[in-house]
């Protein structure tokens, strides 16, 4: 009885680190999702052996995730923070950075809204609660109703860092726990104002002029368009070059990579 | 009192009893006739050519000569509209410079709505992202679609006081007296030969797995996933509470150490759910590492936590039920208390601890807060039972939240939303019935 139970638990073993081998883990941003999920779906197409799945919990969550070494790729909208290096650092975690795409950050409102351009100062008054009003920036006599992402997010704080300036958010912001869940506040709401990746817009909502230049692939990759960032997948250390995780943080040099950036609505990373 | 007042109280009485049985009736029918309705859209729908080619080139399903006719006689009604196109392109060709910048947006949205409604191009490259190598593959997108081939949606600010209005501006109207121009009214009149949609029932919807994150496929994975976490669950749940209801009834000698026990149960009960979702991320995966990243089995367990509480509660209750007649029957017979535990008291509170444990059961099913961090991811395949041990799943509770918030083109998936949403509440109302079937067979089986 006891020699079946030990072969029972060897087989297990055995079975588990067989199919451990054959797993990614990737957590993190919402703003990446699309992209690693579309990476996922085909990466395992190739790869019929690889199960990758993608939890789209946000940057912040992703980031504590690859420092407790539960999963393996972290996708994040923005880059770590000195304090998560070094927490990482601490638990043996040297976090890898791998910009698979550029990302601007539209400023949406919905589609009815006359508005069509607004600068920075503009948005940080609404943002901070100093504008209240449309009315008042030449719109429609409407209370704004600002809709922000919570405080997890990297997109969140991508915004805070180029828009916010180091003021405080309004109390009277309405937080929401991604960017779709950001888009569908917006094209429901008229008087509505948020921001999300450049992915998810679609002609539900309406992307401003932001200092007179519309976020769009090329204003982006010059930077002329002035809240863009890079989205970021860290892994643990570099990977094992020609492991599975290695081939998939490098899909997006490939040019069904790019395509696919391309065609989610981000902008594909080249040198050309 | 009078015997018109009690009279009169007691028809008050059971008539506000009557209203909120009726009410409830009312809130179920409100909430379940639109899950039932637009859930099964996602079963029987009009599937286009296009579903059919997706079918096949996909899960080999249909017969390939029929697919093929149906494609070949598709492509023969679209063939004008491509045609159309090349002789359009053909025309701006020899057109001035400046005449040919004024369509190039606009031919640019046609094509582009046109990929979106019959798929790429027949001849050109495939695209590598799924949603884009396939047009509509369901009639009631297809409408969609087709509007907006046929009018650009525009926004009218001549209004500075008021909110703007929507305006549908045909299309055809930028391509008058071009070679473009009958493409709309074409595209329009031979819509069903171009597209041939025709009533299917996809019940494979149900096993099928998801491709192109949610697009087009099934929900397979997420319906294996939410068993195996609702059977895990019962795994650790169902042994451990029933042995500890037995303890706290029969064992157990009432005093303060109990009493508070009891208190700690009634309290874990009442534990928000994200509470222990939180505690399950805590505990189970970041301090003992049951699995080295987000797991079935962490999730099982964090959800065997949760319904844990109510599985004591309603085996504590059957286990109380048990008249005493019998226990005393079985001890005066001279069995012991183990012997009488296992062949009296289990088997005649048998009824009561499956009801509860059924109902458990559907908690479980449809848990989201407890497997966010524990277990659920938004796409994955479905997985052997070994690999549960170690890895995540998709779940129907978290998936459904995650198709209506996070994902990035909600509006295309919603019969997918609908179906999931369907397909669990299906779920937990077929293992309620079930607990009502079994209980009713058990009892009757008891009572000879």
């Amino acid at each position: 009885m006891k020699k079946v139970l030990l072969s029972a638990a060897a087989i297990a073993a055995i079975a588990l680190s067989a199919s451990a081998e054959q797993k990614i883990v990737i957590d993190g941003s919402t703003t990446v999702g699309p992209i690693a999920k579309a990476f996922a779906e085909y990466f395992m197409a190739a790869h019929p052996d690889v199960n990758i799945t993608v939890s789209e919990s946000g940057s912040g969550n992703g980031a504590k995730s690859i420092m407790n070494g539960v999963c393996d790729i972290a996708d994040m909208s923005r880059p770590m923070k000195d304090s998560e290096f070094k927490a990482a650092a601490d638990k043996g975690i040297q976090p890898v950075a791998h910009v698979v795409a550029l990302d601007g950050l539209p400023v949406l409102v919905h589609p009815q809204n006359p508005i069509g351009e607004l600068t920075i100062e503009q948005i940080r008054d609404i943002y901070t609660g100093k504008i209240t009003n449309w009315k008042e920036l030449g719109g429609p006599n409407l209370g704004i109703v600002v809709i922000t992402r919570d405080t997890n997010s990297g997109t969140y704080e991508t915004f805070e860092g180029m828009v916010m300036n180091k003021e405080k958010i309004t109390e009277k912001a309405e937080y929401v726990g991604s960017n779709g869940a950001i888009r569908q506040r917006v094209q429901s709401t008229p008087a509505a104002i948020g921001y999300a990746g450049l992915g998810f817009v679609d002609k539900t909502v309406k992307a401003l002029k932001v200092n007179g230049v519309y976020p769009s692939a090329g204003t982006v990759r010059t930077g002329e368009y002035p809240i863009s960032r890079p989205l970021f997948m860290y892994t643990n250390g570099y990977p094992k070059l020609g492991s599975p995780v290695y081939q998939f943080v490098t899909l997006y040099l490939t040019e069904d990579g790019q395509e696919m950036v391309d065609q989610i609505g981000f902008i594909p990373v080249t040198s050309y | 009192m009078r015997i018109e007042t009690r009279r009169l109280l007691n028809r008050a009485f059971s008539s506000l009893g009557l209203i909120s049985i009726g009410l409830m009736a009312l809130v179920l029918v409100v909430i379940l006739t639109p899950i039932i309705a637009k859930g099964s859209g996602a079963f029987v729908f009009r599937s286009t050519v296009e579903h059919r080619k997706l079918m096949f080139d996909h899960w080999n399903r249909g017969n390939p000569e029929r697919v093929k006719q149906d494609e070949a006689k598709a492509a023969v009604a679209r063939a004008p509209v491509y045609q159309m196109l090349s002789d359009f392109k053909a025309e701006l060709e020899s057109m001035p410079r400046a005449e040919r910048s004024r369509y190039k947006k606009p031919l640019r949205a046609v094509e582009t709505a046109l990929g979106r409604l019959l798929g790429p191009n027949p001849g050109s490259r495939t695209p590598v992202l799924m949603r884009q190598q396939y047009g509509a593959t369901r009639w009631d997108r297809t409408q969609a679609k087709l509007d907006n081939l046929l009018y650009s949606e525009e926004w009218d600010y001549s209004n500075p006081d008021a909110l703007g209005v929507k305006v549908l501006r045909p299309r055809v109207e930028d391509f008058r007296t071009t070679k473009l121009e009958p493409l709309f009214g074409y595209v329009k009149a031979n819509i069903k030969p171009m597209m041939r949609p025709r009533w299917t029932f996809y019940w494979q919807f149900l096993f099928d797995t998801s491709k192109d994150s949610h697009i087009f496929g099934g929900i397979g994975p997420e319906v294996l996933g939410t068993i195996y976490l609702t059977l895990g669950a019962m795994l650790f749940a169902v042994p451990m509470g029933v042995i500890a209801a037995i303890y706290l009834c029969e064992y157990s000698r009432e005093g303060r150490v109990i009493s508070f026990l009891r208190i700690c149960i009634s309290t874990l009960a009442g534990v928000p759910s994200i509470v222990f979702g939180l505690f399950g991320l805590a505990f189970f995966l970041n301090t003992i590492h049951v699995s080295n990243s987000k797991s079935v089995l962490a999730g099982s367990l964090t959800l065997a936590l949760l319904i844990l509480p109510t599985v004591i509660r309603s085996s504590e209750e059957a286990i109380l039920a048990v008249p005493r007649a019998y226990k005393e029957a079985a001890l005066s017979l001279g069995a012991g208390r183990w012997y009488t535990i296992m062949t009296v008291i289990l088997p005649a509170a048998l009824p009561g601890i499956l009801t509860g444990t059924v109902i458990s059961m559907g908690r479980a099913a449809g848990e989201t807060a407890p497997i966010i961090f524990t277990a659920a991811v938004s796409v994955g395949r479905p997985l052997l039972p070994i690999e549960a041990l170690s890895q995540p799943t998709p779940a129907l509770p978290w998936n459904i939240y995650n198709l209506c918030t996070e994902h990035e083109a909600v509006d295309e998936i919603r019969h997918v939303q609908y179906g999931m949403v369907f397909t669990l509440v299906a779920l937990v109302l077929l293992l309620n019935v079930f607990a009502i079937v079994m209980r009713a067979r058990i009892s009757k089986k008891l009572r000879g």
